[in-house]
């Protein structure tokens, strides 16, 4: 795409801000910083700038657009319709295009591309990281030993251990029954895979105990959101090439249990996606995309639950909230499970401040956004915080053991599949 | 900007407080009207003092000082258009006292009206003034610019909720007008010289708010009418009735398509015009009002007369109103958002004319607003990129402003004059009108360095 056909797109969307300010009122970076270069509209009208040739695509500006959480919060405050989500993702390509990314996130993404390597690498990762991590006090996750240069790991920050065996090498690749009731291929996505791998078994266990065949293809690629929403559009596109082909067969469902890897599978590779064929493709997959919440709403049996005395609070995670439009599924998944206490909480649905590599560039800023979660989730009382996304389990713990909760984290397929093994327990226990 | 000069301001409000890169000051070229205009310094100070002390310096090397609350406006109030530094004062957001017993409230002009509300609503009391801005706009820019809102029809709008001020004037010093004691008459009305000056008389950096108790009971209704010359008519005839509304809007058939389009939640699409009235009232009297309310509208031709059963049906309606602006921003982008506003009597008189002038210059325009306030918001929906239309649109805004000043109103009912407007200003005020304004401004601020370009300081080129 050239650089004008690029504007042209912009231009759509940029003429329809008004300018109102409303994004303000729902920012989470602007509540923080208090500065108009954080908002929605200041942004917009930076890219207006760009288009009449009064802004350049400055290293500045790039910094700028990456001071942003991605959440998707301005786009469903904005009166107008704007796409501001598709406007930043465009920016942060134009950006990338200009002035390229730190060398550090090139070589990453580059990694992204060659699978067997970045799965090997990974491999080898957990056992080298030891050396570089050690256990952090509470015993929750590991700390850096020392500033590891370019990697953005606050010395502070504690992130969880990579698992000992990945959750692909754990399962078999395809589990099939009798009288299947339909098709699942599951894309677990790389936090599911090599961190949570327990979180990837209960999506399994859930799929199997509602009579679903399911496959877990071993050659499934990143989703590409990392390397594509920081601005690396090649391999953002390479990859989605390749998680196309590899999701193209005989499925019924396309299952996820990532909200950014759901939402770029269903919505955001539409957005990268050039080539036709491989387009055609995706729009088939796109429609088959199914968050394991959502699942077990539509197709899951309630019988199948036991009693599980909690009491539970849930986060939306934006990705599934406004990227898949997920959030009434698991609520309702949670009202149907015998004696569980479910609370809501105040701004379940505001982003926890994760937002991608932003939590590691502006790891202070993203610290502060995430307490206002903390201490909404507390006000609850609850004991266990349930969200359907690994990257913010990780950074809300990194939250809980900073400030010494005793709150703990779980994913929503966690809890299910509890609630599922609590039902066959209290069969076994007879009558 | 001189570099010492930066350097200076820089050391009042902190490093990370003064933003000096282009790519940040862009962002503060603009409010929510359709001009631009580049600041050389944008300075977010933390303090009445550094404002103070930003003023000192300011007025030491002549350079113009723009204080900015959200950037809302809609006539350029907070669009440096002679440069100098951008004042944004979002950082002094606090509440410092909510009284429930002598029923007022200090706060700092940054808060987000909404804030506000909120912490008054929790305190048990009533603070009217609710324009439809409330989400993002602050305190400050709502007294600067006398905001109004739907309520006004009955409980007034900011001028008549502001006990007094502390302000900075341009070389520096702090003065306080009024206080706390609701009826302080020692002297003339300060406050009033402040309420509505736009950032051009000085810098607001503390508030005295008068608050009221919440009414007991309301009822939301709607009157539907064929056309829009009758909803008019009925608001004439209502507010000589007697009985005032909490909230009287009206809509024309223009916008309710739009907002129907937008929200799809039924509304009467074939209507000429619709009245959303609001009364409110200790129950007993809300009944009696309602009654009488809809039997005004009858006898002006309503076709139907719907009071809200639910407090959902209630907000669905109030949605719809809240939902103008960006409903009609899907129809064509550039809103230009006029307050012309006239002596409710002559409501009728306005219609008519605000259609004609559409229909002359061949622009989609839409009405809707606070009726019972005399202010109907005619809003012309162009686009800004296209050159030959925002002649007309100009030519349009003139005979607008025109046609209010021949019925006895004026430029502007609640969005200010900033700098879209300060051309006609002296059309309303008249040459010696406009002069006593330049001389009030020029005693206040003798070098012109707040808010220049503005009001009173406009010249004709
Ligand atoms: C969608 C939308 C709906 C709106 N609805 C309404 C409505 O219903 N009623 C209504 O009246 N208006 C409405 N407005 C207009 C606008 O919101 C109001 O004028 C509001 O009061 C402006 O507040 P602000 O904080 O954004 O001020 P700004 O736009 O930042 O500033 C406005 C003016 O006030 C000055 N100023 C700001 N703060 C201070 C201070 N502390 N000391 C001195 N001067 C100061 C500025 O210099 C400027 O001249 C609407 C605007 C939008 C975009
Ligand atoms: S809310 Fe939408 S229209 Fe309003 S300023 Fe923000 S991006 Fe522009
Ligand atoms: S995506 Fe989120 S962080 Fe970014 S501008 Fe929009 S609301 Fe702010």
């Amino acid at each position: 795409m050239s650089e004008e056909h690029v504007q042209e797109q912009w231009k759509k969307q940029l003429v329809k801000c008004i300018r109102c300010g409303t994004c303000r009122s729902v920012c989470p970076v602007f509540k923080e910083e208090n500065s108009e270069n954080t908002t929605a509209r200041g942004k917009v009208q930076l890219l207006e700038g760009v288009v009449e040739g009064n802004v350049k695509l400055t290293p500045i500006l790039q910094e700028r657009f990456n001071k942003c959480l991605l959440c998707k919060a301005c786009v469903k405050g904005c009166p107008s319709g704007v796409r501001t989500d598709l406007l930043f993702l465009s920016a942060r390509q134009a950006n990338a295009r200009k002035n390229s990314l730190p060398l550090v996130k090139r070589v990453a993404f580059k990694g992204l591309t060659f699978r067997k390597l970045f799965d090997t690498g990974l491999r080898f990762g957990s056992v080298m990281q030891n050396v570089f991590m050690k256990k952090s006090a509470d015993g929750r996750g590991n700390q850096a030993r020392f500033n590891i240069p370019g990697s953005g790991l606050d010395l502070r920050r504690i992130i969880p251990p990579l698992a000992d065996k990945p959750l692909r090498d754990r399962i078999p690749e395809k589990i099939t029954g009798e009288n299947a009731k339909g098709k699942a291929v599951f894309f677990t996505g790389c936090m599911l895979n090599y961190i949570y791998p327990e979180a990837g078994e209960a999506v399994v266990n859930i799929l199997r105990k509602n009579g679903w065949d399911v496959t877990v293809p071993s050659d499934q690629a990143c989703c590409g959101t990392p390397a594509f929403t920081s601005g690396d559009q090649d391999t953002g596109r390479k990859l989605a090439a390749d998680n196309v082909r590899v999701l193209s067969g005989d499925y019924d469902l396309v299952i996820t249990a990532c909200a950014s890897c759901g939402a770029a599978l269903k919505n955001e590779y539409g957005e990268i996606i050039q080539d036709e064929d491989t387009r055609r493709k995706w729009e088939k997959i796109s429609a088959k995309v199914m968050d394991i919440s959502e699942f077990v709403e539509k197709f899951g049996d309630p019988g199948l639950f036991g009693p599980l005395p909690l009491k539970i609070t849930y986060h939306d995670a934006c990705h599934l909230v406004r990227g898949m439009d997920v959030s009434k599924q698991p609520r309702q998944v949670f009202a149907a499970v015998p004696k569980l206490d479910f609370r809501d909480m105040k701004d379940a649905d505001v982003c926890c401040g994760a937002g991608g590599t932003f939590s590691m560039v502006y790891y202070d800023l993203s610290r502060r956004i995430n307490d206002h979660k903390l201490d909404n989730a507390a006000d609850t009382g609850a004991d266990y915080l349930v969200t359907g996304c690994s990257a913010c389990r990780m950074h809300i713990t990194d939250g809980l053991s900073q400030r010494g909760s005793n709150m703990k984290v779980m994913h929503t397929a966690e809890l299910i599949d509890m609630a599922y093994k609590s039902g066959e327990n209290q069969k076994k226990g007879g009558k | 900007m001189d570099q010492q000069i930066v350097r200076k301001l820089t050391a009042i409000v902190g490093e990370k407080h003064a933003l000096t890169e282009f790519e940040d000051r862009y962002c503060y070229s603009f409010d929510s009207t359709f001009i631009n205009a580049m600041p050389d310094l944008v300075l977010q100070p933390g303090s009445r003092d550094e404002i103070a002390a930003v003023c000192r310096v300011a007025y030491e090397h002549d350079i113009p000082v723009v204080t900015r609350g959200a950037a809302t406006g809609l006539s350029g109030g907070a669009v440096p258009v002679k440069g100098g530094i951008v004042l944004e004062m979002t950082r002094l957001n606090h509440i410092i006292e909510i009284n429930t017993v002598n029923r007022y409230a200090i706060v700092e002009p940054g808060i987000v009206t909404q804030n506000y509300l909120a912490a008054v609503d929790q305190a048990g009391l009533f603070y009217p003034p609710d324009p439809a801005s409330s989400k993002m706009a602050t305190l400050g820019g709502n007294i600067s610019e006398c905001a109004g809102g739907p309520h006004g029809v009955k409980y007034g709008i900011t001028r008549n909720y502001v006990l007094g001020l502390e302000v900075v004037l341009a070389d520096g010093s702090i003065v306080q007008t009024g206080n706390l004691v609701d009826g302080d008459m020692s002297g003339p009305d300060w406050t009033m010289l402040f309420c509505g000056s736009e950032g051009t008389l000085g810098v607001i950096t503390k508030i005295m708010l008068k608050l009221t108790q919440k009414p007991q009971a309301k009822q939301t209704m709607m009157a539907i009418f064929d056309r829009i010359e009758d909803a008019a008519t009925t608001v004439s005839t209502m507010m000589a009735s007697g009985v005032i509304p909490t909230t009287l809007e009206i809509m024309d058939n223009s916008t309710i398509r739009a907002v129907e389009n937008f929200l799809n939640i039924g509304l009467p699409v074939e209507a000429g015009a619709i009245l959303l009235i609001e009364v409110d009232g200790d129950p007993k009297a809300v009944e009696k009002h309602v009654q009488h309310v809809m039997k005004v509208c009858q006898d002006c031709k309503a076709l139907t007369v719907k009071a809200a059963k639910t407090t959902k049906e209630a907000d669905a309606l109030w949605k719809a109103r809240r939902s103008v602006s960006p409903a009609c921003g899907k129809i064509n982008p550039t809103k230009i958002s006029e307050d012309a506003t006239v002596p409710r009597s002559r409501i009728p008189e306005m219609v008519a004319a605000v259609r004609e002038i559409a229909e002359k210059y061949k622009l989609k325009m839409v009405i809707f607003g606070h009726a019972g306030d005399g202010n109907l918001h005619p809003n012309i929906l162009s686009n800004k990129h296209d050159k030959e239309e925002m002649a007309r649109v100009s030519k349009a805004v003139e005979e607008l402003f025109q046609a209010a000043l021949k019925l006895g109103g004026t430029l502007s009912g609640e969005h200010g004059i900033g700098y879209l407007k300060a051309p006609f200003l002296v059309w309303e005020l008249g040459e010696e009108g406009f002069q006593f304004g330049k001389d009030v401004k020029q005693a206040v601020d003798p070098k012109c360095l707040l808010n220049p370009g503005k009001m009173f300081d406009y010249r004709a080129s």
